[in-house]
């Protein structure tokens, strides 16, 4: 249980920080679109991560997580559109 | 039906205990279906942008009321709008579209003073802020006062003319709605012979950039008739769907359906209890909902 609260501690540090450099980089586009995807890629990372740690890291785990982040991408390129 | 749509939603052992829309092969579908609207909205753009484009308002005269409002709101006299700041404006703006870039210093070095000075105003102290693609006045200004180096030029004391340009055209292959704001002060009010200013303060930053000049020897005042820039004082597009409206609201619409599932697939394994192979709920909660924070503060333009 311990083990599974420091995990999502550090998931809420990663979303939180990806949100602050979002917000911190308002008006550069593509600044913003490098920081949604890095946070994207580090959200994948926290997943396989954690599974793995608590050994039930399954291919199916990983391709989920991986379209959860690809779903995240392809929303933002949507609203930054052309 | 009833069947279905449980299938469909909410866990249930006829779906191996996760609401079907969001197995594998359902977020894969998601994935797919939002790159092709992607590509299609970016063609249709490009093709018809009278159809799906980005419904554009901007004025000088919005932009100027916007701006003294700003000013006076934070105790500061109103600027003046200038016609010889606003032909520096315009052609710096033209300059941009003709040398293809998105910089206060061309790739020439030629510098925003060039244009201020090229125009024949000869300053104490001058400034610019650029913007692009935005779709009103209003969120252009708002835009620069969120931004510290940005509101610092706006609210700049020493100011006395500001000029003003909008004006459209294709940037790096895509069509862009620049607006060019130049402020300054000049002290000069006869026709001297052009000499170039001594600089006496630096850049102060990459993104806002003001210097002041210790010598100036030309007024704008004696060109106001000849350099009003003419056809750059506004741009007006109203495309029949705006593409930020028709985006955001796919993606709210879709976002929404999204949290929706995971919160009853959250509370639906709670409550029951069930152990699965799957990714955690709770995170995949956290990460969108702070995408979405996210991405409902994005603003349709850029600064610089």
């Amino acid at each position: 249980m311990k083990i599974h609260t420091l995990h999502f501690l550090v998931l809420v540090i990663i979303v939180v920080t990806g949100m602050y450099l979002f917000f911190y980089a308002q008006g550069n586009r593509s600044l913003q679109l490098t920081i949604g995807i890095t946070s994207a890629l580090a959200y994948v990372a926290w997943g396989l991560i954690h599974h793995a740690i608590q050994r039930d890291l399954y291919p199916k785990v990983v391709v989920e997580y991986v379209l959860m982040g690809l779903i995240a991408i392809v929303l933002l390129m949507t609203i930054f559109g052309p | 039906m009833w069947i279905q749509l449980r299938h469909l939603l909410t866990p249930h052992h006829t779906n191996n205990h996760r609401a079907r829309a969001l197995h594998v092969d359902a977020l894969l579908l998601y994935v797919l279906v939002f790159a092709i609207f992607n590509v299609s909205f970016r063609l249709i753009y490009r093709i018809h942008p009278d159809i799906l484009g980005y419904a554009t308002d901007i004025r000088v005269e919005q932009l100027l009321t916007a701006t003294n409002a700003k000013r006076q709101a934070a105790g500061l006299s109103s600027l003046q709008l200038n016609s010889v700041l606003s032909a520096a404006a315009a052609h710096k703006a033209q300059y941009m579209f003709q040398k293809n870039f998105w910089a206060h210093v061309a790739p020439d070095g030629k510098t925003p003073w060039d244009f201020i000075i090229g125009e024949g105003y000869h300053y104490t102290i001058a400034g610019e802020n650029l913007a692009k693609n935005f779709s009103t006045s209003t969120t252009v200004v708002d835009a620069w006062m969120a931004s510290q180096s940005h509101r610092e030029n706006l609210l700049k004391s020493g100011y006395r003319d500001v000029g003003f340009a909008v004006v459209n055209g294709i940037l790096n292959g895509e069509e862009t709605t620049l607006v060019v704001q130049m402020f300054g002060t000049s002290n000069q009010l006869a026709v001297l012979p052009q000499v170039s200013p001594v600089k006496t303060e630096e850049s102060r930053t990459a993104v806002v950039i003001s210097e002041a000049a210790s010598q100036s020897s030309i007024s704008g005042e004696g060109r106001l008739a000849t350099s009003l820039p003419l056809g750059f004082t506004a741009a007006y597009r109203q495309p029949l769907f705006d593409l930020p409206t028709v985006s955001r609201g796919a993606v709210l619409v879709f976002g929404g359906f999204l949290m929706a599932l995971l919160i009853v697939d959250g509370w639906m394994i709670a409550k029951h209890r069930i152990v699965r192979v799957s990714g955690h709920t709770i995170a995949h909660m956290l990460f969108l909902t702070t995408l979405f924070i996210s991405a409902s503060a994005i603003l349709q333009g850029t600064i610089l």
